[in-house]
């Protein structure tokens, strides 16, 4: 979930009114947002947005425009957007995209801005809006990404192509000396982070003006000359390149309807590829590109528990920034240019809820009666449980995650009957656990100055490969006891297994292992249903030293859904 | 300070009980039957409870009988036996005596001098031997003292005659003493005297009839004989701090655990569970969240190693799931437009959030029904106090004609009551993509302040009609685990799943 900064006065500014701390808690619900921490010494507000649908509201004046319609009810005009059935003039801006991109990275979006001299906050608010959208709703620049330029340094048709990466050079921003493109993969800072998107492409997309000026390398970086915006610049050319067209033309938008908030003139521009696209040949933009949506509010009224009218559906949606229309009991909603997030009806009566306000909901309780009851595995286990206690045992509940060294190394078990993660975060978690054992050892490891004898359990699930299953693993119930003292040993053990099972009412075997993790001759299988279900004894010397454990040990865990089946 | 009689060893009102004036060990020794051990031990417990204190200290000299000791007076010394020898066999050289009595030549010629030296031996011709007279003098000083020492194994210096102790000085040695029949050594005795307070409670002994021969431990054997009968019973001191017991129990954070469940199932839900490896599908697509969510890259979910992929997701809900991302299906939906990705959708990953129980459990599920769960789900995080890499999540699932906003409002406003004892209830609109409309239930706890307890909402078409669902369902999680850490006073979300078995021995309930 995004969290932005936003310069408190800047927001009430576009706002128009201030809020104290409680006002502004209570009204940013309604864009799905948390007050996260204020820095008062610098004026700001660091707020989180929970929407993950709603990157409109990433920005300080995305935000403020949803707080003033929300307040006013009152929608904006934007007229710079062209649709399907009318073009906004672009003038001579256009972008000209080669045919080698289809494959790559076939979209481009743009359009330029000027009229107002760029400050510091606003510069800061639009590398912030950009950073979201690319990081956040733009899966970190490999569906969307943007870049920001000088417009008066540009020369159109800008052109849009896979240029080789070893052939081509330029000033990447923040260097000194050219790099061709694929040296800056692996030294520009930006490169190394975002160089995976393009470097298994035999040709990188690549940017440039009319007579051959570097605007960037996208997804990357922009160009040292073209590519780098200061405060004070007024003439400004934004493009955004990704692979799904409907949210770059979304990410366009909500950019342009920002700096038109800002006081940019917003100039359009129009870009020709020599493929198809979802929205034809030449497409300019900004792009109104959504559909209306329509919904029956007899559905509204029976998800939200109360009669809904038209007329309040419809003031109530305007509130979040929607155009509405009437007729019978359907409301049809055209969303707002900066908004794509009506999938399906239902999308509307949260609007609808929203703009009542929850306040006006009165909670009642659910009538219709069912029978609760807990799994026959938690019954068992609970069973189980009491009687572990009864024998005088402390329950533990543990991590089932761990690392190579506890659960296989030190166990002295092969690696390919524990379940390994491919992505850990760290070696510490890397396995999850097929045994308890490990964690009870563990425990016994770090309790050598606990009051002994130590007797300790746990009733937890374990999980190993088992290439029979859909899943190729199994995750099973399992009981787990280690006792700990001078004097414990394999006869001790073996009364308390007997008492488990006495007490559980089922009748066991045993037979000799050879299991390395316990001496040999004093360790048991237990065998249930002629079913091999457990296993116990004094653990080996060799693995205690392993463990760092100077107190003898015998261990014992169970497969209890092994117990359970008939 | 107040002296609690009961506190008191019976061999510390013995002593006080039963001596006047000083206190030495040798008293006891004599007049109570101690043995030094028990002297020294009560003299010590009774200086700390300030009822005696030092008087004086004694310099004492003792001769401790030697080995060499022990056979003279078990077999003679070589004096007596000289003199025995003579008055049997008659004179006799001093070499001839050696032999005849296995001894050595310089011994005996020590034993001689010393009894020349007393008139009882004289030397006459051709170096032969002559007893004077066989009685009194210097042999017999020596028998008594060493019949003497044999009783106690020392003799006290003090309690010896002038004449004594001239002669023992003679046969005694500080060190080496191995070829003396004493050896000679000095200590200090203490000799203590009974304190005011000594005299206090030696006053309220005698007030309550406490003798020291009360009968302690109550044994079989004092049932079986009787003996208890008419005898005192020695009282307890109960104020003493009573020794440590190791016991059995239950993990207080489980015992939490439990009680929320308790709690649910007294509420009506019936209780769900599943695997801890689970498919992409299960985990995500099932609950429409796209592919391409930023939530689904590799950095928020664990993927398993080996094996790779499930072999296969159960139809038709595979086809309605693929179809309603790409196109929304039959929902109404107009979904994510985008090809979903029939392989990707088997990986198998550690599960990340409990909703997908709820959705599992969507095709079985009654109607009306109340299912829950509080699973095990596994989370990309760096571990800290307040993230874990696999913790708890609580969640669930309500199916009914009568599943609206307002019912669910009531839901989370009876969690609220029930599970966390809230005193208000605040809803706001909250965001799950998964769920729509969404709410989010903050609470007053009377101990936290206001905290989010939980998420709701209703589940999107897309996710319950290609499961197969009809009704409205709604879906629900609540985040216990800061009632948890409060409830045990802990402030640190590692704790819950803490190694330390000292420290989990010792945690508590807070109620």
């Amino acid at each position: 979930m995004p969290k932005i900064e936003v310069i408190e006065d800047t927001l009430y500014q576009l706002v128009g009114k201030r809020f104290d701390e409680e006002e502004l808690i209570s009204i940013l619900t309604s864009a799905k947002a948390e007050l996260d921490s204020r820095v008062p010494e610098e004026g700001l507000l660091k707020i989180e947005l929970n929407d993950t649908n709603r990157p409109d509201l990433w920005s300080a004046t995305g935000l403020a425009r949803h707080l003033r319609i929300f307040l006013s009810a009152k929608l904006p005009t934007y007229n710079f957007f062209s649709t399907k059935e009318e073009s906004k003039d672009w003038g001579n801006r256009t972008v000209e995209v080669d045919t080698t991109l289809k494959s790559i990275r076939p979209y481009i979006t743009a359009f330029a801005v000027s009229g107002k001299s760029i400050d510091e906050p606003m510069l800061k608010d639009i590398i912030q809006s950009q950073e979201k959208l690319c990081w956040n709703y733009g899966r970190k620049r490999k569906s969307i990404a943007m870049g920001i330029y000088r417009s008066d340094l540009i020369t159109y048709p800008v052109k849009y192509f896979a240029a080789e990466p070893d052939k081509t050079k330029f000033l990447p921003l923040g260097f000194e000396k050219e790099l061709t493109l694929r040296e800056i993969l692996t030294q520009h800072p930006k490169g190394v982070e975002f160089g995976y998107i393009v470097e298994n492409f035999h040709r990188f997309p690549f940017l440039t003006d009319a007579h051959g000026g570097v605007l960037s390398l996208p997804p990357i970086i922009n160009s040292a000359r073209i590519g780098a915006v200061q405060v004070g610049d007024s003439e400004l050319f934004i493009e955004l390149t990704g692979t799904d067209y409907p949210s770059l033309l979304h990410a366009t938008s909500i950019m342009a309807c920002d700096l038109a908030d800002s006081g940019f003139t917003i100039l359009p521009v129009k870009t020709i590829y020599p493929y198809d696209t979802p929205y034809g040949r030449e497409v300019v933009t900004p792009f109104y590109f959504q559909d209306p949506i329509t919904l029956d509010l007899g559905d509204a009224s029976k998800l939200l528990g109360v009669e809904i009218t038209p007329e309040e559906a419809k003031k109530n949606v305007t509130r979040l920034g929607c155009k509405a229309s009437l007729k019978d009991n359907f409301i049809t909603v055209t969303p707002p240019e900066y908004r794509n997030d009506f999938l399906h009806p239902v999308d509307i009566i949260e609007d609808i809820m929203i703009g009542r306000g929850m306040e006006t909901f009165q909670p009642i309780m659910p009538t219709e009666f069912t029978v609760g009851r807990l799994t026959r595995e938690e019954e068992f286990a609970r069973k189980v449980k009491e009687i572990m206690i009864g024998l005088g045992f402390q329950e533990m509940i543990y991590s089932y995650l761990g690392s190579r060294k506890d659960f296989i190394d030190s166990m002295g078990i092969p690696e390919d009957r524990v379940i390994r993660i491919e992505n850990p975060m760290t070696e510490k978690y890397e396995y999850v656990r097929n045994s308890i054992l490990p964690n009870l050892l563990c425990s016994e490891s770090v309790s050598a100055n606990a009051v002994y004898p130590h007797h300790i359990f746990e009733i937890g699930k374990i999980v190993y490969p088992e290439p029979a299953q859909n899943y190729g693993t199994d995750t099973r119930n399992y009981l787990g006891f280690l006792s700990s003292d001078r004097n414990v040993g394999f006869n001790e053990a073996n009364s308390l297994v007997s008492a488990v099972f006495f007490y559980l009412s089922r009748d066991y075997a045993l037979e000799e292992t050879s299991d390395p993790r316990f001496i040999r001759g004093r360790a048991a299988e237990i065998v249930y249903n002629g079913k091999n279900v457990g296993i116990f004894g004094e653990i080996h010397p060799r693995v205690l030293e392993n463990w760092g454990i100077q107190m003898p040990c015998t261990g014992c865990e169970i497969d209890l859904d092994k117990l359970l089946e008939e | 300070m107040e002296i609690d009689v009961k506190s008191l060893h019976p061999l510390e009102v013995k002593v006080l009980k039963n001596t006047e004036g000083e206190l030495a060990a040798e008293k006891l020794v004599k007049n109570l039957s101690f043995n030094i051990g028990q002297c020294n031990q009560v003299f010590s417990w009774l200086s700390v409870k300030n009822l005696i204190k030092e008087k004086k200290r004694i310099k004492k000299i003792q001769y401790e009988l030697t080995d060499l000791g022990k056979e003279y007076q078990e077999k003679g010394t070589p004096e007596e036996l000289i003199v025995k020898t003579l008055k049997e066999k008659g004179s006799m050289t001093i070499p001839e005596l050696s032999s005849y009595l296995g001894l050595e030549n310089k011994d005996v010629g020590s034993a001689y001098g010393r009894l020349a030296k007393v008139g009882i031996l004289s030397m006459g011709e051709g170096k032969k031997v002559f007893l004077n007279t066989s009685h009194g003098g210097w042999p017999s000083i020596v028998r008594t003292l060493l019949n003497r020492a044999n009783e106690s194994g020392f003799l006290e210096e003090s309690e010896l005659s002038d004449e004594q102790k001239e002669v023992i000085s003679e046969i005694s040695k500080k060190r080496g003493a191995s070829a003396s029949p004493f050896r000679l050594t000095e200590r200090e005795e203490v000799i203590y005297e009974v304190t005011p307070e000594g005299r206090k409670v030696k006053e309220i002994l005698k007030e309550k009839g406490i003798t020291g021969e009360e009968i302690g431990a109550v044994t079989p054997e004092i049932l079986s004989s009787g003996e208890w009968k008419g005898n005192a019973f020695r009282e307890y001191n109960i104020n003493i701090p009573p020794s440590r017991v190791l016991l059995g129990r239950k993990n207080p954070y489980g015992e939490f655990l439990e009680e929320v469940k308790n709690k649910l199932v007294s509420l009506g839900f019936e209780e769900f569970d599943g695997p801890l490896v689970e498919t992409e599908f299960w985990n995500s697509d099932a609950l429409f969240m796209p592919q391409f969510h930023s939530a689904r890259d590799i950095h928020d979910v664990y993927h398993i190693k080996k094996p790779e992929y499930a072999k296969q997701i159960e139809q038709p809900f595979l086809d309605q799931v693929a179809q309603t991302h790409e196109n929304g299906w039959k929902t109404g939906s107009r979904g994510w437009r985008y090809s979903f990705d029939r392989q990707f959708t088997r990986r198998l990953i550690l599960r990340s959030q409990g909703t997908v129980l709820s959705a599992k459990t969507l095709p079985r599920a009654k109607v009306p029904g109340k299912y829950f769960g509080i699973v095990r789900c596994f989370r990309y995080d760096r571990v800290d106090a307040t993230h874990l890499s696999d913790f708890y999540q609580t969640e669930g699932i309500v199916l009914g004609e009568e599943v609206n906003l307002r019912t669910l409002l009531g839901l989370l406003k009876m969690f609220a009551e029930e599970v966390a004892g809230a005193q208000e209830v605040m809803y706001v609109p909250g965001y799950f993509p998964f769920t729509e409309p969404s709410v989010e239930v903050h609470i007053k706890h009377q101990e936290l302040g206001w905290f989010e307890l939980g998420g709701s909402g209703i589940f999107r078409p897309e996710v319950t009609q290609p499961l197969g669902v009809e009704v409205p369902v709604l879906a629900w999680g609540l985040g216990i685990d800061r009632m948890a850490l409060m409830s045990l006073g802990l402030n640190d979300l590692r704790e819950l799943f803490s190694y330390d078995i000292e420290s989990v021995r010792l945690r508590r309930r807070k109620h």
